[in-house]
């Protein structure tokens, strides 16, 4: 009557025979997917797939041997969609533009008040902002709407130079400065050719940020140390963290993370920036499409041995891939083991002093906090941040609308009233002699130092960042190595492993574009 | 939430009743296990009903009370509009799919016509395609018609659902044939007899349907997120998950905004109860 | 009758999956134009990549942590409550309560509770002291216990679907089963092993199916917890956050996405089957 077999200890069983079948069935070939549908090497195994290409295969376009040869070549100006910037005069009636921002916190309340005077100050257009919480959002929802679905104006962090140059679907600013003959003199030149490849001006800077060591003056004058003398080199930050951790003023000198837009990524590039080392070849992608990523010779190897080091010996903690860019300032703020530093951008200083000077977070007041350059190899910083896309095929009033609203946004009183706000570095000189931003960087001159950081670039190729097709999926293959380096994996083999999988997503990208 | 009805019906027979240290045991153990699953409940109310600054100090402790966080998450964080959105969503696709399966059951229930079976297959064979297969070409189709950041966008692809076909189906099939020749001849047409026969039949599978299509699109994470550009039309997920993203070091913001999205879906499930028990178990169902 | 229900099956369901199957051969650029076929084989070297494989792998491991423990939870709290306490009700709505969180709420809900900076356990002394590791490096943090922590919370939402069906499932056994034993002389667990377990069958087998597809689907809970992390060892990246989710190596490519897409659909299609034909037949359904 009674089944003497439980049914359910059955399913149990068979539930894992069923998932254990499903993974030896699968036999892993341990390839990248990037690696799917390409054809199978039909040379002996021991020659290099692409991925791996050697350097010999970064000869120029066209005497490439594969299919693999990078498909973008120099695109003039005259080829690309012109710039109608006296459409707006025709306009029957004020011009609607929709404009996709990534800007979160005080960012975004900035951004909010910046358009709000302009959509006052003039009648003929209006913008309504749209914000898609982040830049990872912002590429993956544009990249899937159809050009129709997408908005008038577009924010890009500087990572999607490349790419959106490859994407056929924005108006090169560089058109409506020729066109409007906008004077680009009093605009910092590195800023502007941040957002420029093989001569093409693809978008207008706006919120441009470096990344800056934040502390705590509280903790350093605890641990004897001068709260007005941040680190600067690397080892002058191991020497300021073993005295921190020696004096027991925090728990850990520096709070480090693994995210791919900060210190599993980006901070690498800054660090080679200032390091006066490419991060790619063909000049970090600006003299000709790179194919493949430098950062696993020496002076990679060596200064992440350095770091590796510091969290070996208990100076810097991993706060992990700190999803929500907060994780690393959060730890400063944790109340059994905090760190006295942390490396962040300069564009949460806005936010973070006003979180502080709102007594959110107990033990740390907004003048506890100390802001110095970010501590690496040399001075100097690369240009970070967003900037501005005009999107193509919008028709031509809407085109010229946004043209007249970016001149807005980056005009020297905007960029004043901005940079004092948030702690973005304004994009032109002039805007530092106007209020609020001359009382704000004499009042505190935390808010100056990304700036003067920025200034201290040298002007060697190095010093222009690397411009990648993939350069998002790259900082995120990146990131990962860094995680696993920070574990305390060898620093060498994980970085010509991650090199080898940055590179195989370059060729990738280089073949389908 | 489900209603102990048997205890009073059925008199307590001895083996049932556990007395003594059993008894204990058995409450120590439900009390453990209550505690566990109370306890992220708990704290997140204690956390959506403190200042800020004190949510961190002694976050198990209740208290200082204050309603500004709620107030806060309900003004800045747009609750309101998102809760607003979801309902109007999850209604429509709701009603949508009580009347097309309602249609569909019958014809598969009632009336013969050629490849009947192969078409009865096709729909049961949709229920195996997960959305994460359909996601980007539906996006596609969706934009294409224009119709991102719409009501209509946010629900167009779950008007129909072969789940609530097959359910309704298996209570129609009980319908004698006869029942429905007798109507025919007497000029009773097929809308007229769903009306006034079928729909009767199975009011009480509609409702768990009901409920159950309730649901799934109130929780839906991913599509709502692919669709909407614009933050007017997040659905209270999406909201959530927006409000969360930017907000780590406002934790009891975050909760509070937690606390606005789950109340009212507390409250409808403890007014449709039965529906609820009977929704779930639908899909338990033999045959 | 059909035609509405078969109009949006056919749009938003079979047409897209076709449309999947084909675009999984092609590789686009990253604005998923310019399509080339690179035929099936695509299929196979997804399959085999070790990116999938690894995705493949920690759902294997999340379905193996969330199904077996939330089947056990919840028919033993339902067994437990099924018994004529004083007071059960209470007990039954409290863990019948999580069925009300979705997605969103419950994870954010257990991310506040696990966060190792601003959670609710690393902000408590005394557990700091029992178990450091929720402060440093905390669960989420910890590729060894990341999945795991993640998995807690998954168990914890399902609990209230599970022990709402289960309880149903008990409540359909028929009495006098109990009571035969009980009269042979059969004792509480005897009884539960030979008479309860075999009844609750097709309840089970239900729940095992609806939350293996569960586990399978997960993206929700691993964005709001984990983003996939933690770093380096990709440790909660499930194979829909591997489609879908940030940092992959495949975001820039639709045509990946879509052979991923359609491989966890093929996936889910064989545990559907195995489950179905090879438990089912053993599934032991009353009379």
């Amino acid at each position: 009557m009674i089944p003497r077999h439980s049914a359910s200890r059955r399913i149990a069983a068979l539930a894992l025979v069923g998932a254990a079948s499903l993974l030896a069935a699968a036999c892993s070939s341990g390839e990248s997917a990037l690696e799917s549908g390409n054809e199978r090497p039909t040379t002996p195994a021991t020659s290099a797939p692409p991925a791996t290409a050697e350097p010999g295969a970064t000869t120029p376009a066209g005497s490439a041997p594969t299919t693999a040869a990078p498909t973008t070549t120099v695109t003039p100006l005259a080829d690309l969609p012109p710039c109608p910037v006296d459409a707006l005069d025709g306009a029957a009636g004020p011009v609607e533009l929709t404009f996709w921002h990534g800007m979160s916190n005080e960012l975004e309340t900035a951004l909010i008040e910046l358009t709000d005077q302009y959509n006052a100050s003039q009648d003929a257009v209006v913008v309504t902002l749209q914000n898609q919480t982040g830049y990872e959002a912002t590429i993956d929802k544009y990249i899937q709407s159809s050009q129709s679905s997408r908005p008038d104006i577009v924010q890009f962090p500087e990572y999607t130079v490349q790419l959106l140059a490859d994407s056929g679907t924005v108006i090169p600013i560089g058109a409506c400065i020729e066109a409007s003959g906008f004077d680009t003199s009093p605009i910092l030149d590195r800023i502007l050719k941040a957002y420029a490849t093989e001569g093409v001006q693809w978008s207008m800077p706006f919120n441009v940020s470096n990344p800056v060591l934040y502390y705590n003056k509280a903790m350093f004058e605890e641990a004897g140390l001068d709260p007005e003398a941040p680190p600067l080199s690397l080892e002058e930050l191991r020497a300021t963290s073993q005295a921190i951790v020696d004096s027991e003023a925090a728990g850990y000198g520096i709070a480090l993370d693994t995210g791919a837009d900060s210190g599993g990524g980006w901070f690498i590039e800054q660090w080679f920036a200032k390091g006066g080392e490419l991060y790619a070849d063909n000049g970090n992608g600006r003299l000709a499409p790179a194919t493949r990523v430098l950062y696993d010779g020496p002076a990679g190897v060596e200064l992440m041995s350095y770091v590796q080091q510091m969290i070996t010996d208990g100076l810097a903690v991993n706060v992990g891939d700190n999803a929500s860019g907060q994780d690393n300032f959060l730890k400063m703020a944790d109340t059994v083991s905090p760190a006295a530093m942390t490396i962040g951008t300069s564009a949460a200083l806005g936010t973070v002093t006003a979180v502080l000077d709102g007594g959110l977070i107990q033990g740390i007041t907004g003048e506890d906090l100390g802001v110095g350059p970010m501590p690496g190899p040399g001075p100097g910083a690369l240009v970070g941040g967003a900037s501005l896309y005009i999107v193509a095929e919008k028709g031509d009033e809407k085109a010229a609308a946004a043209w007249d609203y970016i001149q807005y946004l980056i005009s020297p009183e905007s960029q004043s009233q901005w940079a004092a706000a948030t702690g973005y570095v304004p994009i032109r000189s002039d805007a530092l002699e106007l209020e609020p931003l001359a009382t704000k960087y004499v009042e505190d001159p935390r808010f100056k130092v990304a700036y003067d950081q920025l200034l201290g670039t040298s002007d060697d190729p190095s010093a222009f960042g690397p411009v990648l097709g993939p350069l998002r999926e790259v900082r995120a293959a990146t990131a990962r190595g860094v995680a696993e380096i920070f574990n305390g994996d060898d620093v060498a083999e994980v970085l010509s492993r991650t090199a080898g999988e940055s590179n195989a997503l370059i060729t990738s990208y280089n073949e389908r574009n | 939430m489900a209603t102990d009805t048997r205890a009073a019906a059925i008199p307590a027979v001895g083996f049932d009743r556990p007395r003594g240290w059993r008894a204990l045991g058995r409450y120590s153990l439900l009390l453990f296990v209550a505690f566990l699953v109370l306890f992220p409940i708990y704290t997140t109310i204690v956390a959506a009903l403190k200042p800020g600054n004190e949510v961190l100090n002694d976050p198990l402790r209740p208290g200082p009370f204050t309603l500004d966080v709620l107030r806060d998450a309900w003004s800045t964080g747009r609750l309101g509009r998102y809760l607003l959105n979801s309902f109007v969503v999850a209604i429509v696709v709701t009603v949508c799919q009580v009347v097309t399966s309602l249609l569909a059951a019958y014809a598969f229930a009632m009336l013969d016509f050629p490849g009947r079976t192969l078409l009865f297959g096709v729909f049961l064979a949709t229920l195996l395609v997960p959305l994460e297969v359909t996601l980007v070409v539906n996006r596609r189709l969706i934009d294409s018609l224009g119709w991102l950041n719409t009501y209509q966008g946010l629900a167009a692809p779950f008007l129909a659902t072969a789940f609530g076909t097959f359910l309704l189906r298996q209570v129609f099939l009980t319908l004698p044939r006869d029942l429905r020749d007798a109507a025919a001849i007497d000029g009773v047409g097929h809308l007229g007899f769903l009306r006034h026969v079928a729909i009767p039949l199975v009011r009480p599978t509609l409702g768990a349907l009901a409920l159950f299509s309730f649901l799934s699109t109130w929780n839906q994470y991913l599509w709502p997120n692919l669709i909407t550009t614009e933050a007017d039309k997040n659905t209270v997920q999406s909201g959530l998950r927006l409000l969360a993203s930017t907000n780590l070091d406002e934790p009891n913001l975050v909760m509070a905004g937690t606390v606005i999205a789950a109340i009212p879906i507390f409250v409808v499930l403890i007014v449709f109860q039965r529906q609820l028990v009977r929704g779930l178990t639908a899909g338990a169902v033999k045959g | 009758m059909l035609a509405p229900s078969l109009l949006i099956l056919v749009t938003f369901v079979l047409y897209p999956l076709v449309r999947a199957v084909w675009l999984g051969q092609q590789r686009c650029d990253n604005f998923g134009n310019n399509c080339v076929s690179r035929g099936f084989d695509q299929y196979v070297d997804m399959f085999t990549s070790r990116e999938f494989q690894s995705a493949l792998g920690v759902t294997v491991k999340y379905a193996l942590l969330t199904v077996p423990l939330g089947l056990v939870l919840g028919v033993g709290l339902a067994v437990l409550a099924d018994k004529h306490l004083r007071g059960v009700g209470v007990f039954r709505t409290v863990f019948s309560s999580t069925v009300a969180t979705s997605v969103a709420v419950a994870s954010l809900m257990w991310l506040f509770l696990l966060q190792p900076d601003v959670g609710v356990l690393a902000n408590v002394g005394w557990i700091n002291e029992l178990f450091p590791s929720v402060k440093d490096p905390g669960w989420l943090r910890d590729p060894g216990t990341a999945l795991v922590a993640v998995s807690m919370s998954s168990v914890w939402a399902n609990l209230g679907f599970t022990f709402i069906l289960v309880t149903a499932g008990l409540q359909g056994i028929p009495r006098d089963l109990h009571e035969a034993a009980a009269i042979d002389g059969a004792g509480d667990v005897r009884r539960f092993w030979s008479v309860t377990l075999p009844m609750l069958g097709p309840t089970l087998l239900f729940v095992v199916i609806v939350l293996t597809s569960r586990a399978f689907q997960a993206y929700g809970e691993i964005e709001l917890l984990t983003q996939g992390g933690p770093a380096p060892y990709d440790s909660t990246t499930t194979v829909t956050y591997f489609i879908y989710g940030r940092n992959s190596v495949i975001s820039g490519d639709v045509g990946l996405q879509a052979t991923a897409a359609v491989l966890l659909f093929l996936l889910l299609l064989v545990l559907s089957v195995l489950q179905l034909s090879g438990l089912g037949r053993r599934v032991h359904y009353g009379d």
